[in-house]
């Protein structure tokens, strides 16, 4: 036997009839406490209870549109498990009641997070990036070039001789380390980026006069193009646009549509996450190189050179931070002496 | 003249007009005489009760604590299921909102079913996933797709306010939302359309018409709302947003300026000191001025269109201060920012209690004579596409 007061809606007027409820096993009796109506007399398994939220009234939809309300909670429980209805609802409302289960909550979700952002997104991304067609590549490609042609770079104004040689030593680099890929070199003359060199997808590489003028020798030229060539060979260029992207959806769908106020701290996360994707990418291109370089006989020497002199020039750049898209200056020319060291002695010859 | 309406459907006609006749066209119940336009329009206007009505203020009764549990569950939930679980969690967030905002000793409740907003949530997805690969593939396929949904908003703004109205529930009365499509057009593309046409005059305009489009339409078991709102009082309130914003600018240029000299010479390089003071004084301004300008409108716009919408018997006074919202506002970001999101469920019922008490309802004669009306099935495409975008659709 279950007892509880309540109110009772027809779903025909707005008006609220105080009730008393008696359950007896079998059939709701409800009865209007101030007169006669209602007097109804329903079979439990007839009713839809709605599931528990919070602190909240329970409410039980009764055959024909009409309602009873409570805030007897244990008594509408009692019912519920009778009925066996809202077994999923009544976990999750358990798991929601009590701070134990939430902070649980709490430290699921951060796990789950970094498992999506550590693991899930960049393998699904390196799935989605390998089976991007070379049109599509190709199409992004020539609209990244196409706008910063427009904004950033100006035709080189290198002597062709000068660089004849580059090209020859760059086929040879290209067909030894991504045998299966078509590459181009051009050059641009960019005060605004300096000494630097970029891929784009479609195994395009742009390097700028002001590298070219600051290398010592074309071996610490083609010891960054082999980086570069690793960066189109992995796909870093498309991984890294589809983590970006996957990141951001991670981010709005936790933050929900508190996201339109806050979307600076939405983008801070993001921003985090791009820039450690990056390092890692940076990372793995700079292995890549030195291993080739190794391979030739050339040691990580001219690399290390030319990294060290980019850096030099840039002193003020205060990009070595956590945000920054690449690893500090000294950590990578000391990964290159980690890698050459952890070689055989002999092939590691100057 | 005497004006006659119909509380039913607001047809309105005059006493000549309708020559003697006293029952609505439309939906054969009497006709009411209008209520003459109160002089007083400003937003703010105290209204006189009837004798014999009652004054009810609204209750929030959710705490900060219960909804973050709530929040984190279903929120770990969604994550957990890669999305699948998000209906659920929406369901829950709504009804928690819902049923904890009690007028008269009764809550609010939130009835859509979740799968319904499952079927909107995969078709609306599909949606954004055209647009972010069209955008990849080409920028010029993507503004395709932008104009394809512009085509397409004002349907699902349409739908989405049947459907939201339909799950809105009081009493075990629903809401209904009477609106029809070709309003919908009219008001979410043809206006919008007409901004670069008319300089921009347009705008106030415009946003009267969105709200009279939710006031003018939405209403309660049988009873429809009457939105007695005018367009001028949006052009008062716009006109003054403008010269609230020129005296702001007028005055944070010079001191910008100031700041501005402590850039250094460009050679430095564009990562310096004085640029990133510089960059951030002109963020946080922009941050701080439209957070105001927002929460003003917001305020002014709520405050009129409740204190001018009748329903039945019933009346509206809201009496939310910018100055406060603006506070909320401010604070709450700044706490969602440092908790790294877990104030979110704190800074919303926070915001949420404050707009609920300053809501009072004035009850002609009590609130027990609505009725309902047919109860035709909303399906939920329109609700997910205006929750996912974002859209201000005024509730």
């Amino acid at each position: 036997m279950i007892e509880f007061t309540g109110v009772y809606f027809d779903g025909k007027t707005s008006r609220a009839y105080a009730v008393s409820v008696v359950f007896d096993g079998r059939t709701l009796h409800i009865r209007g406490v101030e007169g006669d109506y209602p007097a109804l007399d329903i079979p439990l398994e007839d009713c839809t209870i709605t599931p528990p939220l919070g602190n909240t009234m329970r409410s039980i939809q009764l055959p024909g549109g009409a309602q009873c309300q409570t805030s007897d909670t244990a008594a509408v429980s009692a019912l519920e498990r009778l009925t066996g209805q809202n077994r999923g609802m009544g976990f999750v409302h358990r798991l929601e009641n009590r701070w134990k289960t939430a902070v649980g909550a709490l430290a699921g979700l951060v796990l789950c997070v970094w498992v999506f952002v550590t693991y899930g997104i960049p393998f699904l991304a390196e799935k989605i990036a390998y089976s991007v067609p070379p049109e599509l590549a190709e199409q992004m490609s020539r609209q990244a070039i196409e706008m910063l042609d427009r904004r950033f770079l100006k035709p080189s104004e290198l002597d062709p001789g000068k660089t004849e040689k580059l090209q020859e030593e760059f086929q040879h680099l290209h067909s030894e380390i991504d045998p299966d890929s078509d590459y181009r070199l051009e050059f641009r003359k960019s005060p605004y980026i300096g000494p630097n060199a970029f891929a784009l997808p479609s195994g395009l590489i742009i390097m700028t006069d002001e590298l070219v003028d600051l290398a010592d020798s074309n071996r610490e030229l083609l010891a960054i193009l082999a980086h570069e060539t690793a960066h189109v060979k992995k796909r870093h260029g498309l991984r890294s646009i589809i983590q970006n992207s996957g990141v951001f959806l991670l981010v709005s769908a936790l933050a929900g549509d508190i996201t339109s106020i806050t979307s600076t701290a939405a983008s801070l996360p993001t921003l985090l996450a791009r820039s450690g994707y990056s390092r890692k990418f940076e990372t793995e291109a700079d292995t890549v190189a030195a291993l080739y370089m190794i391979r030739k006989g050339w040691g990580t020497g001219p690399f290390q050179a030319i990294l060290l002199r980019i850096t030099r020039d840039m002193a003020d750049y205060p990009g070595e931070s956590l945000l920054s898209s690449h690893p500090l200056t000294n950590q990578r020319v000391q990964h290159l002496r980690d890698i050459e060291a952890s070689m055989p002695s002999g092939e590691a010859a100057e | 003249m005497t004006h006659f309406v119909c509380l039913n459907c607001g047809f309105s006609a005059s006493e000549k007009d309708l020559d003697g006749i006293a029952t609505c066209p439309e939906c054969n119940v009497d006709l009411q005489p209008e209520r003459p336009r109160r002089k007083d329009d400003s937003h703010t206007a105290t209204i006189t009760a009837p004798l014999g009505s009652q004054r009810c203020k609204p209750v929030f009764t959710g705490s900060a604590g219960e909804f973050f549990r709530i929040w984190i569950v279903n929120t770990f939930l969604t994550i957990l299921t890669l999305g699948l679980y998000a209906p659920w969690a929406k369901v829950r967030e709504r009804r928690f909102f819902y049923q904890h905002t009690v007028m008269d000793g009764q809550p609010f409740d939130y009835t859509a079913h979740p799968v319904a907003l499952l079927r909107g949530y995969l078709i609306v997805g599909g949606g954004i996933l055209l647009y972010y690969l069209a955008e990849a593939y080409n920028p010029l396929y993507s503004l395709m797709v932008f104009g394809i949904f512009s085509l397409v908003l004002p349907f699902l703004i349409y739908k989405s306010l049947r459907f939201f109205a339909r799950h809105s529930v009081y009493r075990n009365i629903p809401f209904h939302f009477r609106g029809t499509l070709g309003e919908s057009y009219k008001t979410y593309l043809l206006y919008p359309m007409l901004i670069p046409f008319t300089f921009g005059l347009i705008i106030p305009y415009w946003a009267f018409q969105r709200k009279k489009y939710f006031f003018g339409n939405i209403g309660f078991g049988t009873t429809a709302n009457i939105f007695q709102g005018s367009a001028r009082e949006f052009y008062k309130l716009y006109g003054l947003v403008v010269v609230l914003l020129v005296v702001i600018i007028f005055f944070s240029i010079p001191i910008l300026m100031s700041f501005a000299t402590m850039i250094p010479a460009p050679e430095a390089g564009i990562f310096n000191a004085g640029m990133i003071f510089f960059i951030l004084s002109i963020y946080f301004t922009t941050l701080v001025v439209s957070t105001f300008v927002q929460q003003y409108i917001y305020a002014w716009t709520t405050n009129y269109c409740l204190g001018h919408s009748e329903l039945g018997n019933i009346r509206f006074q809201s009496t939310l201060k910018a100055k406060q919202l603006f506070w909320i506002r401010i604070t709450n970001i700044l706490a969602i920012i440092f908790s790294v999101g877990l104030l979110i469920p704190w800074a919303k019922v926070r915001r949420t209690r404050y707009i609920i008490d300053n809501l009072t309802v004035i009850a002609g004669q009590g609130l027990d004579e609505f009725t309902a009306g047919v109860r035709p099935d909303e399906s939920a495409y329109g609700d997910v596409a205006t929750d996912f975008f974002d859209i201000d659709i005024g509730l």
